[in-house]
C-alpha cells in the first residue's frame, strides 16, 4: 500500500484464489485524504462540465472574446462557480501529485515536507488566480 | 502440481497468484502481473498528472487576460490553430479518462459495484469514446470550420 489511491483502487483485487479478505484500509489520514479527492473529483467533474459548455461548447469559435471574458465574469453566479472551480481543482490536482509522490516511498519527514509545499503552491496558485479574476472583473 | 511435488507424491498446493511488488511512479509500465484495475489505475496516475500540467499552462495563458483587449483578442487568433486544437482533443481525451476512470475506482472504493469493476471499466469506456468522438468533431467542426 502506497497511497491512499492503490489502496482502494485494487482492493477487491487483493482478494487472492483462496478467497482470503482483502488487507485493511488504513485508517487515519490517509482514508480521509482519498475521501477528500473523492469529494473534490466528484464537484471537479461537475464543474469542469460546466466550464468548458460555458466557455467553448456554446461560444462561437470555442473562445471569448476580451470584452465577452469581462462581461462574463462580472456575473455573480459565474464568478462563484469559475472560483469554485479553480479551488476545487487546484485542491484535487495537488493532493492527486502529493499522491503519486509517495508512491515513491519517502521517509515521512519527507512526506510532511512535500504536503507543506503543495499547500503553499495552492495557496500561491488560488491567490494568483483570484488576482487575475479581480483584474480582469475590474477592467474599465 | 511441480515436479517435485509428483516425484514426492505431494498433494498440489492451491495456486497462489504471484504478486509483483512496484515501486514508484515508473512502475506504471510495468506489464508483469498487471490486470485491468492495474491499468486503470496507470492510466488515472498519467493523465492525472497530464490535466494538473495543463491547468497550470490554462493559467499562464489566462495570464494574457492581464494585458487587457489587445494581448487576449491576439492570443484568440493562434488558439484556433489546427495545432492547438489538436492540444484541445488531447486534454479531452485526458479529461474524459481521468474522470470516467475516476468515477469507477470512487465507486469501487465506496464498496458500490465492487463485483462489477470489468464491466464498470467497459461501459465507461464506452461512454467516454462516444463523447470523446463528439468532442472531438465539435473542436474541429466550431473552432476549425468557423
Amino acid at each position: 500500500m502506497t497511497d491512499q489511491g492503490s489502496i482502494r483502487d485494487d482492493a477487491p483485487a487483493r482478494r487472492d484464489v483462496a478467497g482470503n479478505a482483502p488487507e485493511p484500509v488504513e485508517a487515519g489520514s490517509r482514508t480521509v485524504g482519498w475521501l477528500i479527492q473523492v469529494i473534490t473529483g466528484a464537484l471537479v467533474l461537475l464543474l469542469v462540465t460546466l466550464h468548458m459548455i460555458a466557455n467553448h461548447f456554446i461560444v462561437p469559435n470555442g473562445l471569448r472574446n476580451f470584452n465577452d471574458v469581462v462581461e462574463y465574469l462580472r456575473t455573480p453566479i459565474v464568478l462563484f462557480f469559475e472560483v469554485m472551480f479553480l479551488v476545487v481543482v487546484t485542491w484535487h490536482g495537488l493532493l492527486g501529485l502529493r499522491a503519486v509522490l509517495f508512491d515513491f516511498g519517502l521517509s515521512a519527514r519527507t512526506e510532511r515536507l512535500i504536503t507543506w509545499l503543495l499547500a503553499i503552491v495552492g495557496v500561491v496558485t488560488v491567490g494568483y488566480g483570484l488576482w487575475l479574476t479581480s483584474v480582469v472583473i475590474s477592467w474599465a | 502440481m511441480s515436479e517435485e511435488q509428483a516425484v514426492a507424491g505431494a498433494p498440489a498446493a492451491p495456486r497462489v497468484e504471484r504478486r509483483v511488488r512496484r515501486r514508484g511512479p515508473l512502475s506504471w509500465i510495468d506489464v508483469r502481473g498487471r490486470r485491468l484495475g492495474g491499468w486503470a489505475f496507470a492510466l488515472n496516475r498519467a493523465t492525472g498528472l497530464g490535466v494538473l500540467l495543463y491547468l497550470y499552462l490554462h493559467l499562464v495563458v489566462l495570464s494574457l487576460l492581464a494585458g487587457g483587449p489587445s494581448s487576449w483578442d491576439g492570443f484568440i487568433l493562434i488558439a484556433t490553430n489546427p495545432l492547438f486544437l489538436v492540444l484541445d482533443v488531447v486534454l479531452l481525451f485526458g479529461l474524459l479518462a481521468h474522470g470516467l476512470n475516476g468515477i469507477r475506482v470512487s465507486l469501487v472504493g465506496l464498496g458500490i459495484i465492487v463485483d462489477r469493476q470489468r464491466a464498470l471499466f467497459v461501459a465507461f469506456f464506452i461512454i467516454g469514446f462516444i463523447v470523446f468522438l463528439i468532442g472531438a468533431v465539435r473542436i474541429f467542426g466550431e473552432t476549425g470550420g468557423g
